[in-house]
């Protein structure tokens, strides 16, 4: 099953692209640093969880915009809860966790018992966690400064900002990691990732050979809204700071990952892996881009043109496929 | 059949992929070595010396305002006067996670030395630490991160700027006193909230200046509009407006041409941009009556990096402060010129 890779080996040309046109010092490729590779994997963690989240609802054949707006929900709540309410660490992040995915679980029933589109549905969903999580903060930005007693959060929630590994390895990177394993297992692994292909593949057939489809598709949703709630989680450890702005933008991105990773819009086909290649295939371009000081503008346009080249990419297989 | 597909996909994918890399990365430059460190004792900089080149790496909050386009603009015009400087300028695109790959991206290359104006305070505090301790000096312009990990600061002093404006509007736009009302900029924002003070402070110079009305417009000019409209029509005795920026100050002009009270209120700004859309322009226009010029610090900015990296200076000014100065017809026109330069 050697199907779309096609992110992996875009993935492993730009990092040779990264060795060529890194900056050197003394001898030393910049790119190859260790801190550099583990800064990269950082800073696409949030956008990449949120991808593998977005890759089971578009392998069912939906698409949800709400996942910015619930990383941004997620996190003033989290802080909302430790700061203001004296909440612990551990019961903060399930808290929000659980309402991640309760608020991706209704959306999914919304969409599907209500028979209205999941763009739509999660349009809807965007507006309503942003106005949320305004809300929630009272329209301010959190610090979450730590301590113990009123007004401060506990301090095992700054774990999530740490290095391990003798501060080289982020925390948020080994989750993202974690995250990618988990769900390649269920996707692959298990009767429920094969009834996720078949939904998106076929609906009618699905539904005929006896898969409850609403509930298949409901619970990709509900995964979704997880994973944007763990971002929002970790977003407000690495930070600490929440803003109910945070996020604005990066349904974008975590769609950008999981079209260039090979999953196809239409539903059916898609794999983890080529998800989590394609975040950090924008992740490493990003990076050598900025490492030789090419200017943002130019980044965010190479990067259109890679969607493009992954979609046009996908356009020629299909076609062929059905010949 | 499958896999003899996926294969030609793949390599169509790479020629795709290398074709778009390799374009963009070949405009790279070779970074100059800076080896052969003098060590001074003592010096904020473990590179420093006369005769060398610098790479300075700037890492901007949001380039898409036009306040911090200026200072984009300010520094690299200042940045002429010293050909051993080269900056860099990095986007932090309004997102602190953007900003955080730029300092740490900064500390790859192994700039000389970090400017940066901080998007949000906490969220970059660790980034920018991390850089300082690794000994490459850090100066901050225009907004400081939270601690004192962090070279020097160079901004301007938004409580002192709200004064003089406030002191103005006493003195000048409305000495025998009258209503005033006030547009705040997102009072979640330290310099929207100091300004506000500070003006506040600066008109209790004149008794017979009453403050009726003070509303956050969020630094917009269409909310300035829509709220400064619903504001004359509750006090059509307001005689003066003072917005915390000029962007707002335009929104008021906006609903006093829908009333057709052009003239009847003065207005006056915050920031004196002397770009043909900024404030300085629009007291030209006389559709402002004053406006205070929010500075860049870019020279300030610049003179400071040029004492810790070329003369190794062992320690430099904290805190400099760059004075406000009023924008009105008399100062706007040199203001305007001289930008052009």
């Amino acid at each position: 099953m050697l199907v779309r890779f096609q992110s992996l080996l875009g993935l492993v040309l730009v990092l040779a692209g990264g060795l060529v046109f890194s900056p050197r010092r003394n001898g030393t490729i910049l790119f190859l640093t260790v801190d550099n590779l583990a800064n990269i994997v950082r800073a696409v963690s949030e956008t990449g969880i949120i991808a593998v989240g977005m890759t089971f609802v578009i392998i069912a054949g939906g698409i949800d915009l709400s996942v910015g707006a619930v990383l941004g929900l997620a996190g003033v709540t989290a802080a909302t809860l430790m700061v203001s309410h004296g909440w612990g660490t551990v019961a903060a992040i399930l808290a929000v966790l659980v309402a991640g995915l309760l608020f991706g679980l209704i959306q999914g029933a919304v969409s599907t018992v209500m028979r209205i589109q999941a763009f739509v549905v999660t349009l809807a969903g965007l507006q309503v966690a942003s106005g949320l999580a305004r809300m929630v903060s009272g329209d301010k930005f959190i610090n979450i400064n730590y301590g113990h007693g009123p007004g401060l959060a506990p301090p095992s929630f700054a774990i999530l900002g740490d290095r391990l590994f003798g501060n080289v390895i982020p925390v948020s990177a080994v989750v993202f990691v974690l995250v990618g394993a988990i769900a390649l297992v269920a996707l692959n692994g298990t009767r429920f990732g094969q009834h996720v292909f078949a939904v998106g593949g076929n609906e009618r057939a699905a539904r005929l050979s006896g898969i409850n489809v609403r509930r298949v598709k409901i619970i990709t949703f509900g995964l979704c809204g997880l994973a944007a709630a763990l971002s929002g989680v970790l977003d407000a450890g690495q930070l600490s700071f929440a803003n109910p702005n945070s996020g604005t933008g990066y349904e974008l991105t975590a769609i950008a990952s999981v079209v260039i990773g090979g999953t196809s819009l239409f539903g059916g086909e898609g794999t983890v892996v080529g998800t989590v290649a394609g975040a950090l295939l924008l992740g490493t371009l990003n990076n050598i881009l900025q490492l030789n000081n090419v200017n943002a503008d130019l980044q965010l346009i190479v990067t259109g043109l890679i969607i493009v080249a992954a979609a046009v990419l996908q356009n020629v297989a299909a076609r062929r496929r059905a010949t | 059949m499958l896999n003899s597909l996926t294969r030609r996909r793949g390599v169509l994918a790479g020629i795709a992929l290398a074709g778009l890399v390799l374009p963009v990365a070949a405009c790279s430059d070779s970074s100059t070595p800076t080896a052969g460190s003098s060590a001074v004792a003592g010096a904020l900089s473990k590179n420093c010396g006369s005769g060398k080149t610098f790479n300075i790496g700037f890492a901007q909050a949001n380039n898409a305002e036009p306040y911090r386009q200026r200072v984009n603009a300010d520094l690299i015009a200042e940045a002429k006067k010293y050909p051993e400087f080269k900056i860099t300028i990095a986007d932090g695109q309004g997102d602190d996670n953007k900003q955080i790959s730029a300092v740490e991206n900064f500390l790859t290359q192994q700039v000389d030395l970090l400017m940066i104006s901080p998007f949000e305070a906490q969220p970059l505090t660790p980034a920018v630490t991390q850089v300082y301790q690794k000994g490459i000096p850090v100066v901050e312009l225009d907004r400081q991160t939270v601690g004192d990990q962090y070279t020097a600061f160079v901004g301007g002093d938004n409580q002192a700027i709200g004064k003089q404006a406030g002191e103005y509007v006493a003195k000048t736009v409305l000495p025998s006193g009258g209503d005033v009302a006030i547009l705040e900029g997102l009072t979640s924002t330290t310099p929207a909230l100091q300004r506000t003070a500070g003006f506040q402070d600066g008109v209790k110079g004149n008794p017979n200046i009453h403050i009726v009305a003070v509303q956050p417009a969020d630094w917009l000019p269409d909310k300035a509009q829509t709220v400064f409209d619903a504001m004359l029509r509750a006090h059509p005795s307001i005689k003066a407006v003072y917005a915390n920026n000029d962007l707002m100050a335009n929104g008021a002009y906006l609903a006093l041409k829908g009333q057709n009270k052009v003239g009847q209120v003065a207005i006056v700004g915050t920031d004196g941009l002397p770009d043909p859309a900024g404030g300085d322009q629009a007291v030209v226009d006389g559709k402002f009556a004053a406006t205070f010029v929010y500075p860049t610090g870019a020279a300030e900015a610049l003179a400071l990096a040029k004492s810790i990296l070329v003369d190794c200076a062992t320690s430099v000014d904290r805190n400099t402060v760059v004075p406000t100065s009023v924008v009105n017809k008399d100062t706007a026109p040199q203001l305007i010129a001289a930008a052009k330069d």
